[in-house]
C-alpha cells in the first residue's frame, strides 16, 4: 500500500508546486534548490531553468522508441491536466471577482438607507435632552419647601419637650376628682337605706358623668337574680314541707314567708323601675323567668296568679299576662314531656326487673305483667289527672280575670296532652320492639350492645310484651280515651279544625299488629328449642340398625317438659279461651279421611301386597282431591291457642325429621311407642285433639314410608310399655303426680 | 315420594327437567319429562330405573344425557354419574348406564355440583366430613378423585352450591356455618356464622350474591363484601301458610330512614328447604318449604353497590318482597327447579311426588311484566311420579275456564278428558271421588 500510495503523492506534490510556481514568481526559491545545469535529468522539466531542446535531445538520447511513444502519452496527459487545472483556476478567480462585485454594490444601496436612520436618532436624541432639562427645574421649587419643612420640624420638636410635663399633672387631678364623686354615687345608689329619690338621683349624675351605667344595671340585676333564687329556695322549701306535713297552720305560715318575700321583690322592682326607666325588657325577662321556675314547681298552686297580678302593677307596659301565657306554655309542655318520657322508663324498668331477677328460681310473670299494667294505666291516668284537675283552680282563678286567656290556654292544653299521648303510645310501641330484640337493624346501625341484646332475649318477656299490647289496646286506650273525653267535656276548642291529636284507632292498631308479632314470635322461639330436641334425637343413633324398643324414648320426657313448661308461663299470663274443643266431627269430612287410625293400620299391613299397592294408588288420588286440612289456624290470645300452636309446629318439624330418616323394624316400632305415648298428654295440652291425632297419624305414616319393613307393634305391648313408663315416672317424682 | 329435581340445562330445544324418586320399599325410578311447546302438558321424555332411592339429583349443564345422583340403599350412600340411553320412546324402561361411580366416601353423601356456567370436567361430591373434587373423563368412563379436604368431623356439611362466576369458589353449608372454599388451595377462605342452613344459591346473575334458606328464620340475602349481616331477609316459609301483615306503612318508614340496607320482614319462619335464584332476572328467589307452598320473592335490588340510590328507591319498591305464594300442593315440597332455556318457568317438586310447573303462555320482554304475570295465576301443569301406574293431571287454569285432563302419559293417551269451563279453581275439591275416576 505504501509504495502505491508514495507515487500519488508525489504526483499531487508535483502538480501543487507546479501550479505553485505558476503564480510566485520568485524565481531564486526554486533556484536555489534545483540548480540546472547540475544534473542533465528528466526531472528537470519542473525547474524554472528548464531548456526544451535539451531535454529533447537528452531524451532522445537516453531512450528508446517505444520509451519516446510512453513519455509522449505521458507528456500528452500532463499537459492536457494542466490545461484544465488552469482553467479551473481562471474561472475560479473570476466567479469571485464577480462577487466581489456584488457585494460592493449591495453596500452601496444599504448604505443609502442608514443615512435616514441616522437623521431620526439624532432628531430622538435632541428631544430626550430638553425634556430632562423641564423636569429639573419644575422639582427645583419643590425641593426646596421641603428643606423648609424639614427645618420647622425640627424647631416644633424642640418646642413640645419643654411644654408637656405641666398639662398632665392638671388631667391627673381632675379625674381623681370625678372618680371620687362617681363613688360616692354608687355608695349611694346600691345603699337600700337611701331614698329611692336620692338614688334616682345619684343614677342620673352618673350618667351625666358618662359612667357606664349599663354596667351598673347589670349589678344591680345580679342582685335582684339572687332575691329571686333565694326566693325560689323559700318557695321549695315551703312546697316540700306543705307537701311533708299537711298542717293548716304550717301551711299559712308559708304562705306568709313567701308573700313576704314576694313583696319584698315587687319593692325591689319598683326601685328598680324608677332608678331605671329604660331597662323594662329586662325587668320582664327576670320576672318571666322567676315565673316559669314557679310554675314548674307550683305547677299546682294557685299562687301563681297573685304574682303575676302584683307584678303586672309594676310593669303595667310589659303585658305580663302574655308571657305567662307563653312562660306557661313552655312550662307545660316540658311538664308533659317529663312526665311522659318518666312514664316509658318506669314500665320498661318493670319490665327489666324480671329480667334481672330471672336468676332467682321465682319469677311470676304474672307479677310483671301486673305491674307493667298497672304502671301503664297509672302513669297515664296520673298524667291526665295532673294536667286536668290540678291546673284547674288555677284556670277558675284566671276565669274571674281574663277569659280569652284561659280559653286559649286550655286549648293549647288539651292539644298537648292529646299529642302527647300519641307520641307517647308511639314510641311505647317502639321501645316494646326494642326490648324483644326483634329491632335488630337499629342495635346494629347504632353498635347499642346493651346487655340486654348480648343474651337471648327471654321469650317469657316476648309473651309479656305481647299481651301488654292487647291491654294497652283493649283497655289503657279506651280508658284514656274516655278521661280525656271527660276532662275536656266543656272544652269547646277551636283546635279541632285539623282534628285531634290522639287518634286512638291509630294506636290501637299499632298494637294489636306488635301484640300479634310478639305472640308469633314467642311461638317461634318455643318451637325452635323444641325442635333443636327433637333435630339431635333424629340425627345421633342410627335408625337402620336401631335395637328393638324396650321402653318409652327419654326424649318424650323433654319434649313434655318443655311443653308443660311453655304451658305454665302462658297459663300465668294468657287468660283461659273459650272450651271448644275440636273433635274429629267439628273439623268436617276432611279430617276423617283414609288416614284415621284404625285404617291406617291396616293399610300398613297391607302395603306390601299388590292390593296394597292399589290402595296406596287410591289414598294418593284421594290426596289430590282432598280438602287441604285446615290443620293451621290463627294464633289467638288465649293458652290453648298458644300452646296448640307450638304442639302442632312441633308435630310438623317431627314428621319432617323422620323423612329424612330411613328406619328398620324395630326403630319404626320405637317411633310409633313414643308417638302413642305422647297422644294422651298431648291431646290433653291442645284444644284441637282431631287435629294432633292427625298430626301424630301423620308422623307414624312418614315414618312408615321411610321403614323397610314397617311392622307395627301390637297394642298390648305398646300399652304396657306406656303402662311402664308411666309407673316409673309415678315413682320417681310422686309428689307432682 | 319424590324430593329432588333438576333442570336439564343442556337441553336447548326443550324445556325440561330431571327428576327421581325416594322410596325404600319400591323400585326407584328417574324421570325424564318435557314441558310440552303450549306448555300446557308435561310429557314423560324417559323412565329409568335405578338402583336406590334418591337423596339428590342433578343434570350436567352440558350434557343433556349425563346427570348425578346421590342415593342410599338402605345401607350406605353413593354417588354416581349416569348416562341416559338413547332409547327415547321405546315403551319398555331401558337401563341406565352408569359411567362413574364416585365412591371414596366415608359417610353420608349430601350432594354432587356442577359448574352451572361452562363445560367444566369437574364435578364437587360433599358428604358430611368432607369435599371432594372430582375429575370426571366421559369416554374412558371413569372418575377420579382430583383432590380432597376433610372439613372437620364437628361441622357436619348440609350441602353446598358451586359459584357460577368463580370456578374455584364453593360455599358449604353445615351446621352452624356457611363456609367458603377454594379449590385450589383446598383451604377455607371465610365463613359466615349463621346457623342450620338447609339450602343455599348465588345468585347467577350478579357476584357476590348468596341466598340461603334456614330451618328457623327464613330466607337471607347475603352480600359476600359484607359478610357480617344479611343485607336481606324474608320471612321464608312456615309449617302453614300465613300471609304476614307486619308490614305497616310505620315500620317501613322507618327502615327507609335508616341508611342500611337491612330490611326485615317478619312474619312466621320455620324449615325452608329449598331456595332458588332465577338465571336471568336478578333478584327473583324461589323459595319451597314444609308449609306446602312455593313462595315467590323479588329481592330489592338495594344489595347492590350504590347504597344512596336504593334508599331512594325504596319507597317507590314493593313493600312486600313477597310476589305470590302457590299453594296448590298437598305435602311439604323439596325440590325447585328454574328452567334455564325458558326463565319464567320454575318446576317445583313435593314430597308427594308431585311436579307442578308454572309457566306463563306470553314471553316476558321485562321483569316488570313478568312480576304482573306472577302475580296473576299462570298455567299449571301437574305430573305425578312415584306410583307404578303413572298418571298425569294437567290443569290449565285461565281465571275462569278450567280444563281438567287425566292422561296416562305412558301412551300418552287421554283417559278422562273434561271440560268445565263454568267452574272456579276452588271448586276442584268437589270433583267426584278418585274411586270413580280410577275405575
Amino acid at each position: 500500500m505504501g509504495t502505491e500510495e508514495l507515487p500519488m503523492d508525489e504526483k499531487a506534490k508535483r502538480m501543487r508546486d507546479l501550479l505553485s510556481s505558476f503564480y510566485s514568481p520568485d524565481p531564486s526559491m526554486s533556484d536555489s534548490n534545483n540548480s540546472p545545469s547540475k544534473y542533465a535529468s528528466l526531472d528537470a522539466i519542473n525547474t524554472l531553468s528548464f531548456d526544451p531542446d535539451r531535454y529533447m535531445n537528452l531524451l532522445v538520447h537516453k531512450s528508446n522508441l517505444e520509451g519516446l511513444l510512453q513519455r509522449h502519452v505521458e507528456m500528452a496527459a500532463e499537459i492536457k491536466n494542466l490545461d484544465t487545472d488552469l482553467q479551473m483556476l481562471v474561472y475560479e478567480n473570476y466567479n469571485k471577482f464577480i462577487s466581489a462585485t456584488e457585494t460592493i454594490k449591495t453596500m452601496n444601496s444599504n448604505i443609502v438607507g442608514m443615512e435616514a436612520n441616522m437623521e431620526q436618532l439624532l432628531e430622538k436624541i435632541m428631544s430626550v435632552q430638553s425634556r430632562s432639562d423641564g423636569v429639573n427645574t419644575s422639582l427645583f421649587e419643590k425641593r426646596e419647601h421641603i428643606e423648609k419643612l424639614h427645618r420647622t420640624g425640627n424647631l416644633l420638636r424642640k418646642v413640645q419637650a419643654y411644654g408637656d410635663s405641666s398639662f398632665r399633672d392638671c388631667k391627673r387631678a381632675s379625674e381623681e376628682a370625678v372618680l371620687t364623686i362617681i363613688k360616692n354615687l354608687q355608695g349611694k345608689l346600691f345603699s337600700d337605706s337611701e331614698s329611692i329619690q336620692s338614688r334616682a338621683e345619684a343614677v342620673v349624675l352618673l350618667k351625666q358623668l358618662d359612667f357606664p351605667v349599663d354596667n351598673l344595671k347589670s349589678q344591680l340585676l345580679e342582685k335582684l337574680g339572687q332575691f329571686l333564687s333565694q326566693l325560689q329556695l323559700e318557695q321549695w322549701e315551703m312546697s316540700t314541707d306543705s307537701n311533708r306535713s299537711n298542717e293548716p297552720s304550717n301551711q299559712g305560715n308559708a304562705e306568709a314567708t313567701h308573700e313576704a318575700s314576694m313583696r319584698e321583690f315587687v319593692e325591689a322592682l319598683r326601685a328598680f323601675r324608677v332608678i331605671f326607666p329604660d331597662s323594662e325588657m329586662q325587668l320582664v325577662k327576670l320576672s318571666t323567668e322567676l315565673l316559669t321556675k314557679k310554675l314548674i314547681l307550683l305547677i299546682h298552686a294557685g299562687v301563681v296568679w297573685t304574682d303575676v297580678l302584683l307584678i303586672d302593677e309594676v310593669l303595667p307596659e310589659a303585658g305580663l299576662a302574655d308571657f305567662f301565657l307563653e312562660a306557661a306554655h313552655v312550662a307545660i309542655k316540658q311538664y308533659v314531656a317529663s312526665r311522659f318520657s318518666h312514664l316509658i322508663q318506669d314500665i320498661s324498668d318493670s319490665l327489666m326487673a324480671q329480667t334481672r331477677e330471672k336468676d332467682g328460681e321465682e319469677y311470676s310473670l304474672l307479677v310483671t305483667l301486673e305491674a307493667s299494667k298497672k304502671t301503664v294505666l297509672q302513669g297515664s291516668m296520673d298524667v291526665l289527672l295532673v294536667k286536668f284537675e290540678n291546673p284547674g283552680p288555677d284556670f277558675r282563678q284566671l276565669l274571674d280575670d281574663k277569659l280569652d286567656l284561659l280559653i286559649k290556654l286550655k286549648g293549647y292544653v288539651i292539644d298537648w296532652v292529646q299529642g302527647g299521648f300519641q307520641d307517647f303510645f308511639r314510641s311505647l310501641d317502639d321501645h316494646f320492639l326494642f326490648l324483644s330484640g326483634k329491632d335488630k337493624t337499629i342495635s346494629q346501625d347504632q353498635g347499642i350492645t346493651d346487655g340486654l341484646h348480648g343474651e337471648k332475649v327471654l321469650a317469657g318477656l316476648v309473651l309479656v310484651l305481647a299481651q301488654l299490647s292487647v291491654f294497652i289496646e283493649k283497655s289503657a286506650i279506651p280508658r284514656v280515651t274516655e278521661e280525656i273525653a271527660a276532662s275536656f267535656s266543656g272544652g269547646g276548642v277551636r283546635d279541632y279544625e285539623h282534628g285531634p291529636a290522639f287518634i286512638p284507632g291509630e294506636i290501637c292498631r299499632i298494637f294489636r299488629s306488635t301484640g300479634e308479632k310478639f305472640l308469633h314470635l314467642y311461638v317461634k322461639m318455643k318451637t325452635q328449642k323444641i325442635s333443636v330436641v327433637l333435630k339431635k334425637r333424629f340425627t345421633t343413633p342410627n335408625w337402620v340398625k336401631h335395637k328393638e324398643p324396650r321402653e318409652v324414648h327419654m326424649f318424650v320426657d323433654l319434649f313434655l317438659q318443655e311443653l308443660e313448661a311453655i304451658s305454665i308461663e302462658v297459663k300465668q299470663i294468657l287468660p283461659q279461651g273459650l272450651i271448644r274443643r275440636h273433635h274429629r266431627s267439628d273439623s268436617g269430612g276432611s279430617t276423617t279421611s283414609s288416614r284415621s287410625n284404625p285404617l291406617r293400620d291396616d293399610k300398613l299391613i297391607r302395603s306390601n301386597t299388590p292390593k296394597g299397592r292399589s290402595q296406596l294408588l287410591e289414598t294418593h288420588l284421594a290426596q289430590l282431591f282432598k280438602q287441604k286440612l285446615d290443620i293451621f289456624t290463627k294464633v289467638e290470645y288465649t293458652r290453648e291457642s298458644v300452646v296448640t300452636t307450638i304442639v302442632k309446629l312441633c308435630l310438623k318439624s317431627f314428621q319432617e325429621f323422620v323423612r329424612l330418616q330411613t328406619f328398620n323394624r324395630s326403630g319404626f316400632q320405637q317411633i310409633q311407642l313414643d308417638i302413642h305415648f305422647l297422644r294422651t298428654p298431648l291431646k290433653e295440652m291442645a284444644e284441637d285433639e282431631a287435629v294432633v291425632d292427625f298430626l301424630l297419624d301423620e308422623v307414624i305414616v312418614a315414618t312408615s314410608e321411610r321403614c323397610l319393613d314397617p311392622i307395627p307393634l301390637e297394642s298390648p305391648i305398646l300399652e304396657k310399655l306406656v303402662q311402664a313408663k308411666l309407673a316409673r315416672t309415678k315413682a320417681q317424682n310422686p309428689p307432682t303426680s | 315420594q319424590a324430593r329432588r329435581i333438576s333442570d336439564v340445562k343442556a337441553d336447548t330445544d326443550h324445556t325440561s327437567f330431571l327428576t327421581g324418586t325416594l322410596s325404600v320399599k319400591e323400585e326407584n325410578e328417574v324421570h325424564l319429562i318435557r314441558l310440552s311447546s303450549g306448555g300446557s302438558e308435561l310429557i314423560c321424555e324417559g323412565l329409568f330405573s335405578h338402583p336406590s332411592e334418591i337423596w339428590d339429583l342433578s343434570s350436567c349443564p352440558f350434557d343433556q344425557r349425563i346427570f348425578s345422583t346421590v342415593f342410599f340403599s338402605g345401607e350406605t350412600y353413593g354417588a354416581a354419574i349416569w348416562q341416559i340411553p338413547e332409547l327415547y320412546g321405546q315403551l319398555n324402561s331401558p337401563q341406565l348406564e352408569r359411567i362413574a361411580s364416585l365412591d371414596a366416601h366415608t359417610c353420608k353423601i349430601k350432594c354432587v355440583l356442577w359448574w352451572l356456567s361452562g363445560r367444566q370436567d369437574k364435578s364437587i361430591s360433599i358428604d358430611e366430613e368432607n369435599l371432594l373434587v372430582w375429575s370426571l373423563d366421559s369416554s374412558r368412563k371413569a372418575a377420579q378423585v382430583q383432590s380432597r379436604e376433610s372439613v372437620g368431623m364437628l361441622h357436619y356439611l348440609s350441602g353446598g352450591a358451586w359459584d357460577p362466576h368463580d370456578v374455584n369458589a364453593v360455599a358449604l353449608t353445615s351446621d352452624s356455618s356457611i363456609q367458603f372454599w377454594d379449590l385450589r388451595t383446598m383451604k377455607k377462605e371465610n365463613t359466615i356464622e349463621h346457623p342450620h342452613v338447609r339450602n343455599v344459591d348465588y345468585d347467577t346473575k350478579k357476584k357476590h350474591i348468596l341466598v340461603t334458606a334456614e330451618d328457623e328464620s327464613g330466607i337471607h340475602v347475603w352480600d359476600l363484601r359484607m359478610p357480617k349481616f344479611p343485607s336481606q331477609e324474608f320471612s321464608g316459609h312456615s309449617h302453614w301458610y300465613y300471609q304476614s301483615t307486619s308490614s305497616t306503612p310505620a315500620v317501613t318508614k322507618e327502615f327507609c330512614a335508616i341508611p342500611a340496607l337491612v330490611k326485615l320482614i317478619y312474619g312466621w319462619g320455620c324449615m325452608t328447604w329449598a331456595v332458588k335464584c332465577n338465571p336471568e332476572y336478578d333478584g327473583l328467589i324461589l323459595s319451597a318449604g314444609t308449609d306446602s307452598a312455593v313462595n315467590l320473592w323479588l329481592a330489592s335490588s338495594s344489595g347492590g353497590d350504590n347504597p344512596s340510590k336504593s334508599l331512594v328507591e325504596l319507597p317507590n319498591q314493593r313493600s312486600n318482597p313477597l310476589v305470590n305464594s302457590y299453594t296448590d300442593y298437598e305435602d311439604s315440597v323439596y325440590g325447585l327447579a328454574w328452567s334455564s332455556r325458558e326463565p319464567w318457568i320454575f318446576a317445583s317438586l313435593s314430597y308427594d311426588g308431585r311436579v307442578i310447573t308454572l309457566s306463563h303462555p306470553s314471553v316476558p320482554s321485562k321483569l316488570q311484566t313478568l312480576l304482573a304475570n306472577f302475580e296473576f295465576v299462570g298455567i299449571y301443569t301437574i305430573y305425578s311420579i312415584g306410583m307404578k301406574r303413572l298418571f298425569a293431571a294437567s290443569f290449565v287454569c285461565e281465571l275462569d275456564a278450567i280444563q281438567i285432563s287425566f292422561m296416562n302419559s305412558r301412551r300418552k293417551e287421554k283417559a278422562y278428558p273434561k271440560n268445565t269451563s263454568d267452574t272456579r279453581v276452588d271448586d276442584l275439591i268437589w270433583f267426584p271421588s278418585p274411586r270413580a275416576l280410577s275405575t
